[in-house]
């Protein structure tokens, strides 16, 4: 139900925008042509395993697929397999799959080379950055050539999900062989509807409709993935008409661009979380009263519909609402006599104010900078004096990337895209007392022993509705915590031509041309 | 003359030399963890250790300089860190881009900024003069991530007459040359003007007015030869500049060019990048300053290099 719900905010939000969208069904879809597609930074690497970055992402799921896919509606579905049953103990999954199916060289697709590749991301001298999320895997064997059998050390229900993470993607062993690892990175070799074409360094990647793919084959001739590294340029090439769709589009534009003909912005749903979080284990927020306080002293909703033109949705839950296991937990009301009164009980007075320092990127995220500075201005008006710093990306990253010991970082802002779908992946990470940095992602030093049990929990159970309810306790204790100062969910603004259509902007944050095609 | 130039060459090495272990130094001064970079915030620390061996980071820093030094010695600028492709072919794509888009800004600066300084000396303090002056100083004032912006909104988006980004064509390089090159023609104008004001006020004009040349050719042979030479200084400069990467520009149009490349290697700590590029800017200071020097000579007859 829930889903549906969400599904249905996404249209109408998108229809909102987008008028041309919803006449395309009228029209029949044509062969040819190549969409042109824009973005702010070229791909760093195309082999599955080392992609960190969604420029990457966005090229490569054209050509290399996965095992499960999570679809725009959030829900994980098979793409290379087929089916797949898991044994009572739910530590034994054996996966059916897809027959039929070559790699762009000709390679077959079967077990052997699903085996090569999770083989692959699982070897630690990969380096993979994503292999934690398939680590609880100790084995994996091959049954026949079109089954596979996965052996993990406990029972670990977001496995599908964690599969259809693009960095697992299944690419053609023969040419990783042949090539080796890093020039394979620069010519990928995979099953999906397109293949590789060129890639001109800091300029374009360009791909090509693959004529023997196993589903429905893509209309486009070619997708090309421009970099145009300017907001303003990008739009403006889009304007201009040289490019079909461009990422990114600064939220303001949104009002100027509703009267442009034959040109809509589309307002997407993402999976990415923007939150401030604390070191719980330092003063001055040690204390949950302060955390508490600066939660209900920030009116998230001013920030969304001031910096970001309401293309955002404030956060109830430490994790985006299109996540499976969500349910809305909570929000902190602004309510200033509230906040001011929790710091009054922590020992705070006007005479003696809160200070603390507020480290936080620029550029990173959408407005990054000008929401920092809103918190800072939000919560003056309880006598908390914040002393901005902003950050280039490298070092801040360093810098709150170090173990507690010496770590002396009080407040940071940060985002975070369960690009799995799945709650685990949004949560394990971040909030288990396991995985403080450096050695996880929990930044901000929380540990709570009834949390860290039910998120172990939640990953061992293999009923969903169980799930869902373990997860719904381990948010809601956490945003009574508030190790965090939950903000809101990004929206992604894209902007796309009128002859541009049946373009995916996935909430994993990809662009998707697979059944895109042009009018003409 | 060739022994001079040769001369020149040689003492380069040690400039580039310097360079090297500045730059060398330098990057890793600067904080941030390039393998924490590549494996991004979400990779666990066994990962982001690995991939710090694996790229030689862990070893003390004199060996890590030997290893680059040692790579130069036999022509080799390694990998990418980040993305494993050889930095030779990073650059192979960048270079041409850089070099054209330098080299039709300038003939666009020195077009504009000397015509322009020749008419404003011809007639000092009168309209024209302060017309022509105002605008070189707002073609100065102007940074290009405005003007730039503007020109595409207003040639590629209203008119639609030239491409609004990228490369490829002839048209694809007229609008950011002419950006590029604006700031810099306003700096040749102002420099041919105050040196052509002082050339026109010497004994040879009157001279030459005296035996009844031409105002033409008192202007084109007499004054305007004798002052570039300090115009063909800041040109030289100026292309210095235009070669080590026109940042802005270079964003701006979706150029691909060597600025860019330094600038993604410096955000993202990606080492061999960074060295390289730079190494190519110095390079490339050194030999414009040659023939920077050179021409002096050509210009000018009383200079010549023994």
């Amino acid at each position: 139900m829930r889903r549906v719900l969400v599904l249905l905010a996404t249209i109408a939000l998108t229809a909102t925008f987008a008028f041309s969208a919803g006449a395309a069904p009228a029209v029949t879809p044509q062969r040819g042509g190549a969409l042109i597609v824009a973005s702010g930074a070229d791909a760093v690497t195309l082999d599955a395993p080392l992609i960190t970055d969604s420029p990457s992402a966005t090229v490569l799921e054209h050509m290399v697929e996965t095992l499960y896919r999570l679809t725009p509606e959030g829900r994980i579905v098979p793409a290379l397999a087929l089916s797949h049953t898991v044994s009572a103990d739910g530590r034994t999954w054996t996966i059916r799959l897809r027959q039929g199916v070559r790699f762009h060289d000709g390679t077959p697709f079967d077990a052997e080379a699903v085996k090569f590749n999770l083989d692959r991301m699982l070897d630690p001298a990969t380096r993979a950055a994503f292999r934690f999320l398939i680590s609880r895997v100790q084995q994996v064997t091959v049954v026949d050539p079109q089954t596979v059998r996965l052996v993990t050390d406990a029972p670990f229900a977001p496995l599908l999900a964690h599969l259809s993470h693009s960095a697992i993607g299944m690419q053609s062993p023969a040419a990783i062989r042949r090539l080796g690892a890093a020039d394979y990175a620069r010519q990928p070799v995979g099953t999906g509807p397109f293949r590789f074409k060129e890639w001109v360094r800091g300029d374009r990647v360009a791909v090509t409709r693959n004529d023997e793919y196993w589903g429905d084959k893509a209309l486009l001739d070619e997708v090309q993935f421009r970099v145009i590294p300017d907001d303003g340029a990008r739009l403006a090439a889009l304007e201009a008409g040289s490019v079909h769709v461009a990422v990114r589009v600064p939220p303001r534009e949104i009002e100027r661009l509703k009267g442009a003909r034959d040109l809509t912005v589309r307002v997407d749903e993402s999976l990415r979380t923007i939150y401030i979080g604390f070191n719980v284990t330092r003063p001055p927020f040690n204390d949950r009263r302060v955390r508490q306080a600066l939660n209900y002293a920030v009116n998230k909703r001013a920030i969304v519909n001031g910096a970001l033109n309401g293309t955002a949705r404030v956060s109830d839950a430490p994790i985006a609402p299109n996540v499976e296991g969500y349910s809305k937990i909570m929000t902190y009301e602004p309510d200033f006599e509230r906040a001011e009164a929790l710091l009054r009980e922590a020992g705070y007075t006007r005479q003696r104010p809160l200070r603390a320092v507020f480290v936080h990127p620029s550029g990173r995220y959408i407005r990054d900078a000008e929401i920092a500075a809103s918190v800072q201005g939000l919560v003056r008006r309880i006598g908390v004096e914040l002393e901005l710093r902003t950050m280039e990306w490298g070092a801040y990253l360093a810098y709150t990337n170090r173990p507690q010991e010496q770590s002396d970082v009080q407040m940071y802002m940060l985002g975070w895209g369960t690009v799995t779908g799945d709650a685990d992946y949004g949560l394990y990470a971040l909030f288990h007392g396991s995985q403080w940095v450096p050695t996880g992602s929990n930044r901000s030093f929380y540990r709570n022993p009834q949390v860290d049990a039910l998120l172990d929990r939640g990953r061992t159970t293999i009923d969903q509705a169980a799930r869902n309810r373990i997860y719904a306790e381990a948010m809601k204790i956490i945003m009574e915590d508030a190790p965090w100062l939950f903000l809101h969910s990004e929206s992604q603004v894209t902007g796309v031509r009128g002859a541009a259509q049946g373009v995916v902007v996935h909430p994993a944050e990809r662009i998707e041309a697979h059944k895109a095609w042009l009018r003409r | 003359m060739w022994a001079y130039v040769a001369k020149r060459l040689l003492l380069a090495v040690p400039v580039v030399a310097g360079v090297a272990f500045l730059v060398f130094a330098m990057v890793r001064i600067i904080p941030g963890d390039p393998a924490r970079i590549i494996a991004g915030e979400a990779a666990t620390q066994d990962v982001v250790e690995g991939i710090r061996r694996d790229l030689g980071l862990d070893r003390p820093l004199l060996q890590q300089f030997g290893t680059f030094v040692g790579g130069l010695a036999r022509g080799e600028l390694g990998r990418s860190i980040r993305s494993k492709a050889p930095v030779v072919e990073e650059l192979r794509v960048r270079i041409p881009n850089t070099v054209q888009l330098a080299a039709a800004a300038l003939i666009v600066s020195i077009v504009v900024g000397v015509g322009a300084g020749v008419v404003s000396a011809i007639r000092p303090y009168s309209m024209l003069d302060t017309g022509v002056m105002l605008v070189a100083l707002a073609g100065l004032s102007m940074p290009v991530f405005w003007s730039g912006l503007m020109m595409i909104l207003i040639f590629a988006v209203r008119l639609g007459w030239l491409p609004a980004v990228g490369t490829g064509s002839l048209a694809h390089l007229i609008l950011p040359s002419i950006t590029l090159g604006m700031a810099t023609a306003a700096i040749i104008a102002r420099m041919t003007r105050s040196s052509m004001l002082e050339v026109l006020r010497s004994d040879y004009i009157r001279t030459a007015r005296a035996k009844g040349a031409r105002e033409r050719t008192v202007i084109n042979r007499h004054a305007l030869r004798n002052a570039l030479i300090p115009v063909i200084t800041v040109v030289g400069l100026q292309m210095g500049t235009l070669l080590s990467g026109a940042v802005l520009t270079e964003s701006v149009f979706a150029w691909p060019g060597i600025g860019r490349l330094l600038v993604e290697g410096i955000l993202s700590r990606d080492y061999p990048i960074v060295q390289a590029a730079v190494l190519i800017v110095a390079l490339a200071f050194v030999i414009v300053n040659l023939i920077v020097d050179v021409l002096y000579a050509a210009v000018d007859p009383r200079i010549h290099y023994g």
